[in-house]
């Protein structure tokens, strides 16, 4: 990890959803191979920033530079074929289709999944034993398991993971930590977390992002020292 | 899962419910034979219809009011790429007429195709923003495919005359006389059933719009360019419209009232089934058509109203919507 | 929203369509009111000539500006407009021609009956399916408008297809004897109508209407019921389109199932987004200007290489062309595009201060 080297580079980013002025400049980077995190309250703009990312509300303004290309005016499929893995909000896998479905899916190119075969079920062996399953018909950690696995089936050097824990319970959130750590081994990772302990367990760096605007960021080891901010912006302690 | 077998029982139990209803209000075995075939007939045409229709739905939001146009501009085109006269005129070129029907199928798939990619790229493209006027274009382009008909070829309905092997066949039952047609068109619509539902289950870009039909933005995310998909299914969807159109043409003509009349079963079957639900599209096909041919058979017999008969694709579809607006195999929203 | 006083614009419109008869009979030397043989009047000359293409005018706007007020102002997408329109005329018309009253009881009672009924016809479909949301809305009308098309195209009663001609009109009214006396009563309810939908969209009522359009969710969580008004919406809309029907069979003396054929949806959906959706000037604009071109182009006669064609034939055609090409290129139409221009330069004009002008404004 080098953070003269960011993968990812958000510069001053301003989106709107119809008439609604969500993000009002948001700046960040993400070093390479590190585990970064978005943090702030409910609706300050985290969802929204990853959503700008990909191309899903495009950003009216700033630029947004993965690997030196320059995202802003391409569409979602092209952004996710330069190599980023998306994994949004409450699980959106595929509900009728299989998990075999839901992971073929994601193939850019034929034999992707057999290629990476090994290192999903190695990850989360229970999907090996659900392959024929419908989706829909998994428990909220098997499916959250089985939307991060389909964001590994291409060669993705930047997963976006929104909010990975959201209702689950805390055996299955462990399970996930560890695969996420593991996980950061080969690729680079942005996640959001609500789950505060989550995220500073997991993450090397943080930024806050405060009513649509970055406010923040540093590492995560000054941050968990300081109790005043983390009161400020994120109302925990 | 459960409420698959209960929507497969409702159908069973309707689809029994009408063939007793048919049985009991035919005067012979013979005229039964000729309702359930002319259903199974209408049935097969409005899947052909409805296919397309329901899963433009469910990819792309967009309720397609010209699908009933593609038929009818089908049936304009067999007709006049088989008959003598018009604006191509095949007979002397190709004398076989059986050689010619299978040319002039080809024609109006082409056509269909053509207008399908044209209006998904050059009309709805712009327009996914705003679902309101989407609707509204749609409906205005199944006025003007009506309009062009009428310039193009008048209003007078045609009637197919020229004949061809499968069109002259007949074989006799219960002492009546079927026509081999129907039972062709049946087969061919059979076909397509099992071969679209293979194409859905089996190929990857079957995967990519069931998945589209659930949630297209996060097809997208993973890496797919999902409005080439949009326009590859739209066109799709066109042209075995149009298809339909021109294999229903030697039974039933070419006529400007088709548009309206197989818009509007289609839809019936469609919001019957489940907007999005390809099984519930198949099952609601059967369905809707042997309702109409029992319901056409008893207000002529009965009845004394053959007006009926073509209100019921309305009728249906008034009553689909009062009692199950979401459908037998649909999603309660 | 405030009650403006009208503009003296429309009140300068108002003159001179009264006086306007008068006007084309002094421009080109003939009689306001035809020409008289005996004791009959014979219709002909410019000026009642002029009188008929603006009476149309004034019909298709009524039917132009109840459809804007479903569509338009409150956001509900029906397409079975031409059922209100056709059950007016033929309540009329029946009464008229297939029963014992006497003339002025039939006209009166049509034209109650015909107005009670589409209130009715309003009331019940918008009961039992605005329930249903946009898409399932829309088609459901259009079934149904579909529906009453094919039953009275096929009733024997009234002639089926061919329809039957009105023979009993009292000479004071009837626009082959009387035109004058016809267009001004046209030309009043029309007034009327306009000056109605004007004060009711800009009414309380007319507000929740409008946030019903804009999000229905919102509006039903301020503690309006959507349902009540796209109900009111949809009765009084569909009313104002019956009225639209009487006065076309009064006019043409005729009814036939083409009163009900989705002409009559298309028509006035056509001129609303021409004129500009949502906007008071935007349907009668749309109207004036297409039933003046159809009337100016009607007996056009083109000639591209070898073939000719006659616009009467490819009008159709040709509107559903215009149709799309309008929804593609501007969706806003003439006023709605005119007055997103006119704010745009009010506001590079004048420095930028707190309320912005609305683009839905009062036109």
């Amino acid at each position: 990890m080098n953070p003269t080297d960011p993968i990812l580079t958000v510069q001053a980013i301003h989106t709107f959803i119809g008439q609604f002025h969500i993000l009002e400049g948001v700046s960040f980077t993400v070093p390479r191979g590190s585990i970064s995190v978005l943090l702030g309250r409910n609706g300050a703009g985290k969802t929204t920033t990853l959503k700008s990312i990909m191309g899903m509300t495009p950003p009216r303004e700033g630029t947004i530079l993965f690997d030196g290309q320059n995202l802003i005016g391409k569409r979602p499929y092209h952004i996710a074929q330069l190599g980023i893995g998306y994994v949004p909000e409450h699980r959106a896998i595929f509900k009728e289709l299989t998990v075999r479905e839901n992971l073929e899916i994601a193939e850019r190119k034929r034999g992707d999944l057999a290629r990476r075969g090994d290192l999903i079920f190695d990850l989360f062996p229970d999907l090996k034993r659900l392959y024929t399953l419908l989706g829909g018909n998994l428990s909220g950690g098997q499916q959250q398991m089985l939307a991060i696995a389909r964001a590994l089936v291409p060669d993705n050097r930047l997963l976006l993971i929104d909010e990975p824990s959201e209702g689950l319970a805390p055996v299955i959130i462990e399970q996930l930590m560890s695969a996420i750590e593991r996980l950061s081994a080969q690729t680079t990772i942005l996640l959001v977390e609500q789950n505060f302990r989550m995220a500073s367990k997991l993450a090397q760096l943080y930024t806050i992002i405060d009513d649509g605007r970055s406010a923040i960021s540093g590492s995560m080891s000054d941050l968990v020292r300081d109790e005043a901010l983390i009161q400020r912006y994120l109302g925990v302690a | 899962m459960l409420r698959q077998r209960t929507s497969w029982i409702t159908i069973i139990i309707l689809i029994a419910a009408l063939l007793i209803f048919a049985a009991a209000t035919s005067r012979n075995l013979g005229t039964f034979g000729i309702t359930v075939l002319s259903g199974l007939f209408q049935a097969m045409l409005l899947f052909l219809v409805a296919s397309g229709l329901s899963i433009i739905f469910g990819l792309m939001d967009v309720l397609n009011f010209a699908q009933g146009g593609f038929f009818m501009i089908g049936a304009y085109v067999a007709y006049d790429v088989h008959h003598p006269g018009g604006l191509i005129d095949m007979t002397g070129a190709i004398p076989n007429a059986d050689l010619r029907f299978f040319l002039s199928i080809l024609a109006a798939i082409v056509i269909g195709a053509l207008l399908g990619a044209f209006l998904e790229r050059g009309l709805l493209r712009p327009l996914y923003a705003r679902p309101i006027f989407q609707l509204v274009l749609t409906f205005g382009v199944s006025l003007v495919l009506v309009e062009a008909v009428r310039f193009i070829w008048s209003t007078t309905p045609y009637s197919w005359t020229a004949l061809f092997s499968v069109r002259e066949g007949y074989f006799t039952l219960f002492e009546q006389q079927f026509s081999t047609y129907r039972l062709f068109v049946i087969g061919i619509g059979f076909f397509l059933i099992v071969a679209i539902a293979l194409l859905l289950q089996r190929t990857r870009i079957g995967i990519i719009i069931r998945a589209g039909v659930e949630d297209s933005g996060m097809v997208e995310a993973l890496g797919i360019n999902v409005r080439a998909v949009f326009t590859l299914v739209f066109t799709f969807g066109c042209a075995v419209a149009a298809f339909g159109g021109a294999i229903a043409a030697p039974f039933l003509g070419a006529s400007i009232g088709m548009s309206s009349s197989f818009l509007l079963s289609a839809i019936a079957v469609v919001v019957l089934g489940g907007l999005g639900s390809y099984v519930g599209t198949a099952a609601g096909s059967i369905l809707v058509g042997l309702a109409i041919a029992v319901m056409a058979n008893y207000s002529a017999e009965f009845l004394n109203l053959p007006v009926l008969a073509s209100m019921t694709p309305m009728l249906l579809l008034v009553l689909v919507l009062l009692l199950r607006p979401s459908g037998l195999f649909g999603e309660r929203r | 929203m405030k009650e403006r006083a009208i503009p003296w614009v429309f009140l300068l419109i108002l003159v001179s369509l009264i006086a306007f008869p008068f006007i084309v009979a002094l421009l080109t030397g003939s009689s306001p009111l035809g020409v008289a043989r005996g004791d009959r009047m014979i219709m002909r000359g410019e000026s009642v000539r002029w009188q008929a293409v603006l009476i149309e005018i004034f019909l298709l706007g009524i039917l132009a500006m109840s459809y804007n007020l479903i569509f338009g102002f409150t956001g509900v997408i029906s397409f079975g407009h031409a059922l209100f329109f056709g059950m007016g005329g033929y309540t009329i018309g029946l009464l008229l021609e297939f029963t014992d009253l006497d003339t002025t009881s039939a006209l009166i009672f049509g034209l109650i009956g015909g107005l009670a009924l589409a209130a009715l016809l309003g009331l019940i479909i918008g009961l039992v399916s605005l329930r249903l949301q946009g898409v399932y809305f829309a088609i459901f009308t259009l079934a149904v408008a579909e529906m009453f098309f094919i039953f009275f195209g096929r009733l024997q009663l009234t002639r089926a297809e061919d329809g039957f001609a009105i023979t009993d009109l009292p000479v004071w009214l009837d626009p082959t004897q009387s035109r004058l006396t016809f267009y001004y009563i046209v030309l009043a309810v029309f007034v009327l109508t306009f000056v109605f939908i004007r004060r009711l969209v800009n009414s309380p009522t007319g507000a929740v209407f409008k946030a019903i359009r804009e999000n229905e969710d919102r509006a039903s969580a301020i503690g309006y019921n959507p349902l009540t008004y796209k109900l009111i919406a949809i009765t009084i809309g569909g009313v104002f389109a019956a009225l639209a029907g009487i006065l076309q069979v009064i006019l043409n003396k005729k009814v036939g199932p083409e009163l009900l054929s989705v002409t009559y949806t298309v028509d006035p959906l056509l001129m609303t987004i021409i004129g500009g959706i949502g906007t008071f000037t935007g349907p009668v604009i749309g109207a004036s200007g297409l039933h003046l071109l159809d009337t100016a182009l009607r007996e056009q006669i083109v000639t591209i290489g070898s073939t000719t064609i006659r616009v009467a034939d490819s009008w159709s055609l040709l509107l559903g062309l215009i149709f799309i090409a309008v929804v593609l290129i501007f969706p806003q139409g003439i006023v709605g595009t005119w007055m997103r221009w006119r704010a745009r330069r009010v506001r590079l004009s004048s420095p930028p201060k707190g309320a912005e002008n609305p683009v839905q404004a009062d036109h």
